[in-house]
């Protein structure tokens, strides 16, 4: 940008200062206020300020005093003592001249602030900075600091001034204290300008002593404003002050009761409200007693009742919450008085604290005060929840009290989290809404509180506040109640202690009501009398006689769009833990299950969870054969959706978007492009495959069996029936990998249903035997899509392998380990695949963990060799993930022994042998700078490990130490031979990784101690 | 011990008085009733306008007797599908690490918007689970199917 020359005289300079508060081009504005700035900068800034200050315009003028600002902070040194204090003479003459010929506030509130700006440069000229500006508004001109020491004494000096001058007094005690509190006190640059601020408390405290006794109620703009604004900020900074609190708060302190008085005039009752808040809420300790019993009285008085009642009853959006915010701030501050002091006036407070809860209208649409209000009431209950399981030696003559309270709260909360009629909820926004359900959810918080302290009463009280309002047909109750007893589900669900009172709830009208799909009952008492099912669910299961009352209802409700997902997934929760009630009902839910799928596409997900439940039933069976003929009925639904996707990925021209099975792969259900066979085939497999793999989760045995611990018996016999199954199911899996073999989503839910077995004890469908599913792993090569999670599949295979009969564990894993190298060396780049990568070389870890032997005879031996270089390499690499399973591989490694095969004992000592020198090797590279901070901690493993198991790590390591691929040149050879010393000398203590990382450190450098 | 107990407390304060819309966060209670300040079970929503949308994501914060000195564990439950957080659901974010970025000065309310950034926002850096970390790196379109089932199965109420 080209740039404007300096200009040459002083009206030029006038003309760009008008020219940039004109309206102009942003650019030309730009460039102004560059050339303008360049000026500023310039030695001649402070001449230009007081030249400008003497201008007619007040632009100009405040141009002036914020080139002052800018020359203050930035050449301050510039400037002689006696310079300097010529110049505070000048600043204030010219702010006295402002205020003498009427210039507009802005200009002489900036200069106000050149005046703080001044203070915080020299405030060892000017300690008493509102002490010497008082004087000189009181003489009415600039006067030498020097010559304080014979001025009257502050408070006279006070007295004497005009109400303008008041006011600019107060202006600057205001941002004196707002600008240096925005510096570092702990600084020791302004540590000393903070001392000498706080000295002048007791002067700003005379400035709002006298605005403070200033005649109320009068017209116009009041002093007392700003001196409010000004005492709020001393009192926000007196908080943050550490020491020398004395000196500020002592006369701070004094002038609480006249601010009190402010609230008697209307105009200032906002303003003053605020501070009391502000203080109550923040710097409690900053009020003594008699300002406390003041308050107390203040709102117990009649002038409190009116603006009570209109916090109640007023409209917030115009009027304001000041007053309730102001007595909540009170009750907070108070709260532990307040609970425990049973005389009338506290015990008034708080019931005017509790109608707070029940203002006028619609929580937070209307009604702002309520969510505070509860915030408070939380508080208070957990005040008393910690006095009353405290102080077991204590009278609590309180607690009757409290409990009044306790009792009118939870009713306002009852009547205040009921929904609004359908068209009032339609209007709200957004916003609206999150914040009432948000505060539903505050209430619910509140209300597990008030049970801890009040059990049996609490769940009485909505108990009988659902059964009358169901009775006088009040939906919003009957929904508030529902929640509120739903609330406390966690509290008291696993206790029967409670059944009675809960079994007046869940009785024949209860299910009738809700199952009134027609009728005048809304959505959302459905909607929350469903997820009351679900909550209570270990009710259920202590009386079964309603459980398929509540099943029905819930069985009903998983078409609708809305009760769907909810209904599908306390369906879930209850057949999962009442399977052994409902092992009878199998047959009927799968048949309801049918007929609902049969004329509807349910959702995906709600389908899942239908089929889980149902599978966790069949689960429960004791009949063996039973059991197996339901599960095949299940069974056969699904593998012939299964079939579907393949005939249907076979031959595209199936494809009939009005039949109801090739519908189930339309998603989303309504597309605006007609489908492919393809997209369609492959979304039936997956969705069926889904739900096999929920099958598989159902199936889940949640019985403890006795684990055995001698696993040298042979494998459990299974019947013709079950080895049957198990083969389709195989089958079934080969056959949908081989059609959609490009899918990593099939592959993923294969892994699921695969997983689903391993963890079980008992024999079943999904419990494949050992050689199946070896065999499909040895299947799979590199091209199959998500090996990576395949191969950690395998690893938690080879777990529960682990957990079985030892005799057959070799073989499977000799079988496996070719297999995973062989990928292994498929990848072109060990970091081409993370997945794959650091789950390989976690199988093999977990193989030589406890079969070493099965690893060292692995033929032909290269394999073993490459595996070896491999995760070398991948130890020096750059991928954290893969990284750390090379290092706990070679942790094991080091550490590896066969005390009793003296055989497999050499060849791991002829390994170590040679692969000592060059895991040191690595490791040195990674810690000579190589590795990245985070990772130090689990690369020192392998190293602790060589220098406490090898007797030549010492040799090892110093030859890496001063191999020439040495990654740093910032260590010398002392560092390096004193770093070796250091570790040896630890041997594997814990200590080392201290050690390693101050080394990591010197070998990067100093410039790199904050990278990582 | 007492240090920690007065910063919750006064956590919990201002979460109360000041949470962003959607999330929660609440001590646990023990079987009395009773808060423990030391274990809160919060709920994190996904952002709008990302693939995480609609989903409300579980997660406890268990606090070390040291805190605020020690920034406290933060642990999806269940385990969450996402680059940075461990198979054990343990997040993995730069605040959270005491050698790292973690200030006594940050807030819960600080924490709970950073996992939620993060949620969308994965530091590829840091990666915490391979599954999440290479489909993120190698198939975003996966990826991105993935999260969306996440998001489904843990949908917002």
């Amino acid at each position: 940008m080209e740039q404007l020359p300096l200009p040459s005289s002083l009206a030029e300079v006038e003309a760009l200062i008008r020219a940039l508060y004109s309206r102009n081009p942003p650019e030309t504005i730009s460039k102004i206020q560059e050339v303008l700035q360049r000026l500023q900068k310039s030695p001649q800034g402070w001449q230009l300020a007081s030249s400008l200050i003497a201008s007619r315009d007040e632009n100009v003028r405040f141009y002036a005093a914020l080139t002052l600002i800018v020359k203050l902070n930035r050449d301050s040194t510039e400037l002689s003592e006696d310079d300097a204090k010529g110049l505070i003479e000048n600043i204030v003459g010219w702010i006295l001249q402002s205020l003498a010929d009427g210039t507009s506030a802005f200009v002489t509130k900036k200069l106000s602030s050149a005046l703080v700006t001044y203070f915080i440069h020299f405030s060892h000229l000017w300690p008493n900075c509102v002490r010497h500006y008082v004087h000189c508004l009181d003489l009415g001109r600039g006067v030498s600091i020097d010559g304080l020491d014979d001025a009257l004494p502050t408070s006279e000096l006070v007295a004497k001034l005009s109400p303008q001058q008041l006011k600019a007094a107060i202006w600057f005690a205001t941002s004196l204290v707002e600008e240096v509190g925005k510096t570092d006190m702990n600084s020791p640059k302004f540590a000393i300008v903070h001392d000498r601020l706080v000295k002048n408390a007791s002067d700003v405290a005379y400035l709002l002593a006298r605005s403070f006794s200033q005649p109320l109620n009068t017209p116009g703009p009041k002093i007392q404003d700003d001196a409010l604004n000004c005492f709020q900020a001393w009192i926000l900074y007196a908080q943050r002050v550490p020491s020398n609190t004395e000196v500020l708060i002592t006369p701070l302190r004094e002038l609480v009761d006249p601010a009190v008085n402010c609230f008697a005039d209307q105009e200032l009752f906002q303003p003053t409200a605020e501070l009391f808040s502000d203080v109550l809420y923040n710097y409690s300790s900053f009020l003594t007693e008699s300002h406390y019993g003041a308050l107390a009285a203040l709102f117990d008085s009649p002038w409190a009742a009116e603006y009570y009642n209109r916090t109640i009853h007023g409209n917030h959006e115009e009027e304001g919450i000041s007053f309730g915010l102001l007595m909540l701030a009170y009750g907070d501050a108070k709260v532990q008085d307040l609970m425990t002091s049973p005389d009338d006036r506290s015990q008034r407070f708080l019931e005017k604290l509790s109608g707070l809860l029940a203002a006028d209208g619609y929580v937070v649409s209307d009604d702002a005060i309520f969510v505070p209000a509860l915030e408070f009431w939380s508080t208070f209950v957990e005040t008393m929840i910690d006095n009353t399981f405290s102080d077991e030696e204590e009278t609590k003559s309180w607690k009757p009290y409290a409990d009044q309270h306790l009792k009118a709260i939870v009713m306002n909360c009852w009547r205040k989290i009921q929904f609004p009629p359908a068209e009032t909820f339609a209007e709200w926004d957004s916003s609206e809404r999150v914040g009432f359900s948000d505060a539903r959810k505050d209430v619910a918080d509140m209300l597990q509180s008030v049970f801890t302290l009040n059990a049996s009463s609490l769940v009485s009280f909505f108990a009988d506040l659902f059964l009358q309002s169901v009775a006088a047909q009040a939906w919003a109750e009957v929904e508030a109640s529902a929640f509120c007893l739903g609330s406390l589900s966690d509290c008291l669900s696993d206790n029967p202690k409670y059944d009675l009172e809960l079994s007046k709830v869940f009785d024949l009208s209860f299910f009738e009501l809700l199952g009134e799909v027609h009728g005048s009952v809304p959505l959302r008492l459905r909607q929350t009398g469903l997820s009351l099912i679900e909550r209570y669910c270990e009710y259920f299961e202590r009386h079964a006689e309603y459980l398929p009352h509540a099943l029905n209802l819930l069985f009903a409700a998983v078409g609708d769009p809305v009760l769907g997902s909810p209904s599908a997934r306390s369906i879930s929760t209850l057949c999962s833990s009442c399977r052994s009630i409902l092992t009878g009902e199998a047959g009927a839910f799968l048949r309801h299950y049918q007929v609902i799928r049969n004329s509807q596409v349910l959702d995906s997900l709600v389908e899942e969870r239908i089929i889980l439940a149902i599978a966790s039933i069949i689960q429960a069976i004791p009949d063996e054969n039973q059991r197996l003929e339901t599960f095949n009925d299940l069974y056969i639904l699904l593998k012939n959706d299964l079939d579907l996707a393949v005939r249907l990925k076979a031959q595209p021209g199936l494809l009939n978007l009005s039949d109801p099975n090739i519908l189930r792969g339309v998603d989303p259900p309504n597309p605006q492009v007609r489908p492919s066979a393809d997209e369609v085939s492959l979304q039936i497999a997956l969705r069926s495959l889904r739900c096999l793999a929920n099958v598989g989760r159902g199936m889940q045995d949640v019985k403890e069996h006795p684990v055995d611990l001698d696993h040298d018996l042979p494998p459990k016999q299974i019947g013709a029936k079950l080895a049957s199954i198990q083969a389709d199911i195989m089958g079934v899996i080969i056959e949908i990998q081989r059609n959609f073999s490009t899918s990593g989503e099939v592959i993923e839910i294969i892994c699921n249903i695969l997983r689903a077995g391993f963890s079980e004890t008992e024999p079943g469908p999904f419990v494949l035997p050992p050689d199946v599913v070896t065999d499909y792993f040895l299947r799979q090569t590199f091209e199959t899509p998500r090996l990576g999670t395949l191969l950690s599949t395998v690893c938690s295979f080879v777990g529960s392998l682990y957990s079985g009969p030892k005799l057959i564990v070799p073989n499977h894993l000799a079988r496996l380990l070719p297999w995973v190298i062989s990928i292994l060396k498929a990848l072109p780049e060990p970091e081409d695949d993370t997945e794959i990568c650091q789950n390989g070389i976690g199988l093999v870890e977990k193989v030589m963990a406890r079969y070493p032997e099965v690893l060292f005879q692995l033929q032909p031996s290269q394999m073993l060799e490459f595996f070896f270089m491999f995760s070398l390499k991948v130890l020096n690499g750059k991928e954290p993930l893969p990284k750390s399973a090379a290092a706990e591989f070679w942790s094991s490694f080091i550490t590896l022994k066969s005390d009793d095969n003296p055989s497999l004992q050499a060849t791991i000592s002829g390994a170590m042998d040679h692969l000592g020198p060059l895991i040191a090797l690595t490791l040195v590279q990674n810690i000579g700078g190589n590795a990245a901070r985070s990772e130090i901690d689990r690369l020192t493993e392998p190293l602790k490990k060589l220098t406490s198991n090898q007797p030549r790590a010492q040799a090892w390591l110093q030859q890496a130490l001063f191999h020439e691929s040495f990654p740093s040149t910032q260590v010398t050879a002392e560092d390096k031979m004193l770093f070796l010393k250091k570790i040896v000398g630890l041997r594997g203590a814990r200590t080392t990784n201290q050690v390693v990382r101050e080394f990591w450190l010197s070998c990067r450098g100093s410039n790199f101690a904050y990278v990582s | 011990m007492a240090l920690c107990q007065n910063r919750l407390h006064e956590e919990r304060k201002q979460w109360r008085k000041d949470h962003p819309f959607g999330f929660f966060a609440r001590p646990q209670k023990n079987s009395q009733g009773v808060l423990d300040l030391k274990v809160w079970e919060c709920g994190i929503p996904g952002k709008e306008k990302t693939i995480w949308e609609g989903g409300l994501f579980r997660m406890t914060i268990t606090f070390p007797d040291e805190y605020p000195t020690k920034p406290p564990k933060c642990k999806f439950v269940p385990p969450l599908f996402h680059p940075n957080v461990y198979p054990s659901g343990t997040v993995c974010l730069s605040i959270l690490n005491e050698e790292e970025a973690w200030k006594p000065a940050i807030t819960v309310k600080q924490i709970l918007l950073g996992v939620q950034d993060l949620l969308n926002d994965p530091n590829p850096d840091s990666p915490a689970q391979a599954e999440a970390y290479n489909l993120f790196k190698k198939d975003r379109a996966e990826y991105d199917r993935r999260v969306k089932r996440t998001v489904r199965e843990n949908a917002a109420p």
